[in-house]
């Protein structure tokens, strides 16, 4: 397939040497992709899971920023905790 | 690509002088407020610990920087150090606006789809195949875009490795928070 494609390269925007570097690259890093073999791998495929892995890091970004700001709003007052957060500055 | 421990430690130092830089100008924030403070501070540390060298930084820089609800606070958190930073990200090109986007959507979805539709008449179903496949990675490859800041300026080959470069730092960005969160 993937040289059925390259004929076509002129018009194509992604060429497949950049998607197979991609899929090697994020093999590593997204989960999903790490069980298949990368020349199975269409391109369409790896960026919709691509996409949805930066949505998914996203997401988990503002719901941990949720949770510390609500943690850091209850220790402000005990400073036991504030000493655990000022060895943690202090590393 | 760079040892993610050391991308940990640099992430980390940043946040943390961020967070004391807002606690030290507002004492007694209100939950909204502080968990905008936590999350701009997060993402602005991240940004600013890759240094300008990539576009996905200078783009979320040059974002928050813009953005007049904000940009007051991300100055402060980014601090003196970074002042040339911000200049230098003040020349970037602006995102483009959500209604444009959405009409420009509209018109290309109903030039595809009369496209498909006159092909399908004509032309076998492998070169259609082809067409589709084509459609379907340009829709991702404009997803995508959306997603990585700055990605809408971006061509092609850059776009890649931006994403790469971006997705190892929120990785790290969702490490830290998370030890943090439940130390």
């Amino acid at each position: 397939m993937s040289s059925r494609r390259s004929t076509q390269s002129g018009t194509s925007r992604i060429t497949d040497d950049q998607i197979i570097e991609l899929v090697s690259k994020l093999r590593q890093l997204v989960p999903e992709i790490r069980n298949r073999r990368s020349d199975k791998v269409p391109a369409s495929k790896v960026l919709q899971e691509t996409c949805n892995y930066i949505r998914s890091l996203h997401r988990e970004v503002d719901d941990l920023s949720e949770r510390l700001s609500q943690l850091l709003a209850t220790i402000d007052a005990d400073s036991a905790e504030a000493s655990i957060i000022r060895s943690l500055i202090a590393q | 690509m760079r040892n993610p421990s050391l991308i940990k430690e640099e992430f980390l130092k940043r946040w943390i002088i961020a967070l004391r830089r807002c606690t030290s100008l507002k004492k007694n924030m209100n939950i909204l407020e502080r968990n905008k403070v936590v999350k701009l501070s997060a993402d602005l540390a991240m940004a600013s610990a890759r240094n300008g060298t990539t576009s996905w930084s200078r783009a979320l820089i040059a974002n928050a920087t813009r953005d007049n609800d904000n940009r007051i606070l991300a100055e402060q958190i980014l601090g003196p150090e970074s002042e040339i930073l911000v200049k230098r990200v003040s020349t970037m090109p602006f995102k483009t606006c959500n209604r444009r986007k959405i009409r420009s959507k509209r018109i290309l979805k109903r030039s595809c789809s009369s496209a498909i539709r006159r092909v399908r008449k004509t032309v076998p179903r492998k070169v259609l195949a082809n067409c589709i496949a084509k459609r379907l990675i340009q829709k991702r490859t404009h997803i995508l875009k959306s997603l990585v800041p700055g990605g809408e300026f971006m061509d092609e080959t850059t776009l890649m490795e931006e994403t790469l470069d971006y997705i190892a730092y929120l990785r790290v960005q969702v490490d830290v928070m998370r030890s943090c969160t439940y130390c």
